[in-house]
């Protein structure tokens, strides 16, 4: 990699390996580490953070909660504000699930499928209707009206805040200077570092999971509706400005219909968003599906989690293709109003006529239980395929395995690290793959976590994520690869990827916990499992979209498959690759983290304990440390682009 | 229009033209980006620099440099210059959809600059219209509602501005497309949109931003015989802003030509080729066929004797010089100029042949002394239009060089 960025100077200086740019770095940073290293080492001996260092923040924190706590009922800012938020989220969420209940399953049913019919065709209708008939038949459909009311709720509210804060950036460039960072920012944390703060005021609830997914779910929409209204295509809007519209006008008539892509897209992406934090947000009193498949998962009942797991991918799959089928359906002439209007008296009749035949609830007879096959299945598994399976032994054996022989080592070495090499080994990644900035926030968010005082649990949370990410771009990168070069192995994974990038997190631990237990290989894997498609699919596009004129000269001189990848494609490509890495280690850490609730420990255990025992404090420091963690990984591995000055390549 | 009439003699079409009142009045006009960009129109040092000079000393580009022209009412006044040239910056300043830095704009009188932004909008609605290179339509809507977009936005209703949006689309022939997106348009039918967008306002001006550079050549001059049609029909005033020469040619009665913001010739077609101000206008009108653009005005001689202005195939002044060419090739002899019985001048095989060689000094210098005149007194001096209809007895032979 380093060698495509060779200097380019027109002085007659050697080509020595002095002169490459990284190599001037590194020195810089060895001369300084020289100076601060020793002193650091002399003054604050020992691998691990020094306590000297440390701030404790638990108490102050803890106090903090115990005052929340005392002061909810009584204390005007709660009763004039916080508790009215809650009250009409309760509400609000309240009367969405009695108006579905009452609404009965069969006009829940139809009313989906005409809609996904109206805007996505017959087949996304059919698979609606098939899907809410499946929640039913799996026993799980008052669950899953329950996630329903509470996302319908959420991602009203999201679409709301952000397509105002949207708005606000994409029309003042100082709310975008402001807006950009932060929501750049959100959008890398992983889920859980959000209950925290949320349970500190709004208690554990439905109010605070349904604001933890407003604040997981609206930054995609605040980012892509500023997109939208700042991609708008120039000449058109100086086209309409040339006609004497007034800003208003400009605004309502231009600007907002110009963007109607990425409006939707926003949408979209925030009804996944919010799908996968509902989800998630069980932790914290959410209830529904995720509540079941929490609750399973707790008792390691793999046959119930997944009872309750394949409704909410089957919510996932539909929510987002008939959402993205509407998006796509744009450019075409538009439908009149009057067949929405039929399929409105549709579905109004169907479920009235639902109603008078007593179809509301889901009938018990019809329920198919799952979860006791799925439990022999698992049992019989864990005693044949467990270990002991002769020459390739057992799924318990490889997690053993891998904790023992990649795991362990890997997290006692860094805990094994000087607090202060640790700091510098940061540096000098984030400094040869970014810029200086980026190499500060990456350095200052890991002394952050050490001034926290969980340098130990996060180094062992780093050490999974590390693992992971290994592990996902070996598959990753060789998957990609393939996927480039052949069209029929492209043809082959794209609805996989497909199903894969729609599956909430939280549904990954299902079956990593059915094939390896608890522990922290199951959440390594069940973390690789979920990268790895976002990981194939950015390195596959991004070899195919190299440069075609520079393939075809390749070519033509003579170059052979293996030339062509290694000489063209990868250096083209390397943007692309760098982003995967990116994507690969954000996605990595956000279920490494969840990864505590299967035993993954370190810092997202505890967050579960915090939650769990009602010690506030701890949830919160791991929740900062995890914020910090993320940041510095994300710094760590973000290539330059965004803020320098791009070079010529 | 009444100067294209066939009586009307070239010199008063002239007369009528330069007394008509201006529609546009532009004086001085200046558009300079960069940091500080008011010291430099007002820095008579700064100001007479060179653009690289002025970037290196001030960080500035001046767009626009101190430009000065009417636009008189029922002309098509052609912008020309190379990309760069500072052309599109200046139509732009005309309605303020760029902000000028200095000098004035006037339109039928009324101070553009220091107009308010109710002024300005109205302004923008009812008086000046503009089709833009890349379309600038509405992808969301259909043709006709992005014809009456103009119509909607000034707060007419719906039905009526359908109408009048539905008798435009049919004058730009685009009958049976109303309901299509411009997605589903060619880009030949995308630009008639445009076209009737700016139309259904009823401008005073039409303003044209290298409307036809996206097109392909054919379209192109499809397009470009739309617009002599809308001009011969309306007689509406244009300011059409284009890089392609034959275009300017081909429709300008006066034609700007641009570099580096300023005006460096200002002048009828047949001026332009005949008597380029510089180098770089010489250079520039190098491959014209000069035959077809200069009239027999340029080439004639006295009659030497009687007997001359007595006989030979009579021409009118305005007919170009390939035309006389036919002429005389027909006829064996010099051919006379004549208007309203008198005769002119006459031109024979020699002087045609040398306006075509382009060695005739004394026409050079002849236009070039009446150019400079008519630069002086921004104002045009030949009939704008007659050249696209010829009106000798010879057949006409006037189709614009390939």
């Amino acid at each position: 990699m380093a060698t495509i960025t060779a200097p380019t100077s027109q002085k007659a200086a050697p080509p020595g390996i002095l002169t490459h740019p990284a190599t001037r770095k590194l020195l810089t940073l060895a001369a300084l580490a020289a100076i601060l290293a020793p002193i650091a080492a002399t003054q604050w001996p020992g691998a691990t953070w020094p306590t000297a260092l440390t701030v404790d923040v638990s108490e102050p924190l803890g106090k903090a909660s115990d005052w929340i706590i005392d002061n909810r009922d009584t204390h005007p800012l709660f009763l004039y504000f916080f508790g009215h938020v809650s009250n009409v989220v309760v509400i609000a969420v309240r009367a969405v699930y009695l108006a579905l209940l009452a609404v009965g399953w069969a006009g829940v049913t139809a009313i989906g499928a005409l809609v996904a019919w109206r805007v996505a065709g017959v087949k996304l209708a059919a698979g609606t209707a098939a899907a809410f008939l499946a929640c039913g038949l799996l026993g799980m459909w008052v669950p899953t009206m329950q996630t329903l009311a509470l996302m319908v709720v959420a991602v009203l509210a999201s679409v709301a805040v952000g397509a105002l804060l949207g708005l606000a950036a994409g029309l003042s460039d100082r709310m975008d200077r402001v807006l950009r960072p932060v929501l750049d920012t959100m959008q890398v944390l992983p889920a859980f570092a959000y209950l925290l703060p949320v349970v500190l005021v709004f208690g554990i609830g439905v109010p605070a999971a349904v604001l933890a997914t407003v604040v997981y779910a609206a930054p995609p929409m605040a980012r892509l509706t500023s997109l939208g209204l700042r991609g708008a295509d120039k000449e058109v809007l100086e086209a309409v400005e040339s006609l004497g519209t007034t800003a208003r006008q400009r605004l309502l008539t231009a600007r907002i219909p110009l963007a109607r892509k990425e409006l939707l897209l926003g949408v979209n992406q925030t009804i996944m968003m919010a799908l996968s934090m509902a989800v998630i947000a069980s932790v914290i009193g959410a209830g529904g599906l995720g509540d079941r498949v929490y609750q399973a998962l707790a008792s390691v009942d793999v046959g119930a989690a997944l009872a309750a797991g394949i409704p909410i991918v089957l919510l996932a799959v539909v929510l987002d293709r008939v959402t993205g089928a509407a998006g796509e359906r744009l450019g075409e002439a538009g439908k009149s109003p009057v067949t929405w209007l039929y399929a409105l008296v549709v579905a109004a009749a169907v479920a009235l006529a639902g109603r008078l035949a007593g179809f509301l609830d889901w009938p018990d007879g019809w329920e198919l239980n799952i979860a006791e096959p799925v439990n022999r299945a698992v049992d019989w598994m864990t005693a044949h395929l467990y270990s002991g399976v002769p020459v390739v032994g057992g799924t318990a054996d490889w997690a053993a395995h891998f904790t023992s022989w990649v795991l362990n080592p890997l997290r006692d070495g860094l805990q094994w690290l000087p607090w202060w090499s640790v700091l510098l080994i940061v540096a000098a990644l984030a400094w040869l793959i970014g810029t200086w900035r980026t190499a500060l926030t990456a350095v200052l968010a890991m002394a952050a976590i050490g001034v926290l005082g969980v340098w130990k649990p996060s180094l062992d949370t780093l050490s999974q994520v590390l693992a992971a990410v290994a592990v996902t771009l070996v598959i990753g990168f060789a998957t990609g690869v393939a996927a480039a070069r052949s069209d029929r192995v492209e043809r082959l994974l794209r609805p996989v990827l497909d199903v894969f990038q729609t599956m909430p997190q939280f549904v990954y631990l299902i079956p990593v916990v059915a094939l390896f237990g608890v522990g922290r290989a199951p959440a390594v894997a069940a973390a690789v499992v979920y990268a790895l498609p976002a990981v194939v699919r950015i390195t596959a596009q991004g070899l195919r979209q190299v440069d075609p004129a520079a393939m075809e000269s390749a070519r033509s001189l003579g170059a052979t498959g293996g030339q062509q990848l290694r000489q063209v494609q990868l250096p083209l490509a390397r943007p692309a690759l760098l982003l995967a890495v990116n994507q690969g280690v954000v996605l990595v850490l956000a279920v490494v983290i969840i990864g505590g609730l299967v035993g993954g420990g370190a810092l997202g255990y505890q967050v579960v304990f915090g939650l769990a025992q009602g010690d506030l404090a701890t949830g919160l420091v791991a929740g900062a440390a995890i914020v910090c963690l993320g940041l510095m990984l994300d710094r760590v591995t973000q290539p330059t682009e965004r803020r320098t000055t791009k070079k010529g390549a | 229009m009444s100067t294209t009439d066939k009586d009307t003699t070239t010199a008063a079409a002239t007369d009528t033209v330069t007394e008509r009142p201006p529609v546009f009045s532009v004086d001085g006009l200046w558009k300079v980006f960069g940091p500080k960009a008011d010291r430099v129109p007002a820095d008579p040092d700064l100001a007479a620099l060179s653009p690289a000079e002025l970037r290196s000393r001030t960080g500035c580009t001046a767009a626009v440099a101190d430009v000065s022209f009417d636009v008189r009412k029922g002309e098509v006044f052609v912008v020309m210059g190379l990309s760069g040239s500072g052309k599109s910056t200046l139509v732009r300043c005309l309605t303020r959809l760029i902000e000028p830095t200095a000098g004035s704009i006037a339109i039928d009188g009324e101070d553009v600059r220091a107009m308010d932004r109710t002024r300005l909008r109205a302004l923008r609605r009812h008086r000046a219209a503009m089709v833009f290179q890349h379309f600038g339509l509405l992808p969301h809507r259909t043709v006709l509602d992005n014809v009456a977009y103009g119509l909607e936005v000034q707060g007419m209703g719906r039905a009526e501005r359908r109408e009048r949006a539905a008798a435009v689309v049919a004058k730009v022939g685009l009958e049976g497309l109303e309901q299509r997106r411009p997605g589903q348009l060619s880009g030949g039918q995308r630009q008639r949109v445009g076209l009737a967008r700016a139309l259904a306002v009823d401008p005073e001006v039409l303003l044209f931003d290298e409307p036809f550079s996206a097109l392909d050549p054919l379209i192109r001059r499809d397009m470009q015989e739309e617009v002599v049609r809308l001009h011969r029909e309306e007689g509406r005033t244009m300011v059409f802003i284009t890089h392609d020469l034959q275009e300017a040619l081909k429709l300008g009665d006066r034609i700007a030509l641009m570099r580096d913001g300023r005006v460096v010739q200002l002048g009828t077609p047949e001026e332009i080729v005949g008597s380029p101000a510089d180098d770089y206008v010489r250079e520039f009108v190098r491959d014209v066929p000069r035959e077809q653009v200069l009239t027999v005005r340029t080439a004639m001689r006295p009659a030497a004797n009687a007997d001359e202005a007595g006989t030979g195939p009579a021409i009118r002044p305005d007919a170009t010089v390939s035309e006389a060419i036919e002429a005389v090739a027909r006829a064996g002899s010099p051919a006379r100029v004549m208007t309203e019985g008198r005769c002119l001048g006459v031109v024979d095989a020699t002087d045609l042949l040398s306006v075509v060689a382009g060695t005739d000094p004394a026409a050079g210098s002849d236009v070039a002394a009446g150019s400079r005149a008519a630069g002086a007194a921004r104002v045009g001096a030949a009939a704008p239009a007659t050249r696209r209809k010829p009106t000798t007895p010879a057949e006409p032979t006037t189709e614009e060089p390939a």
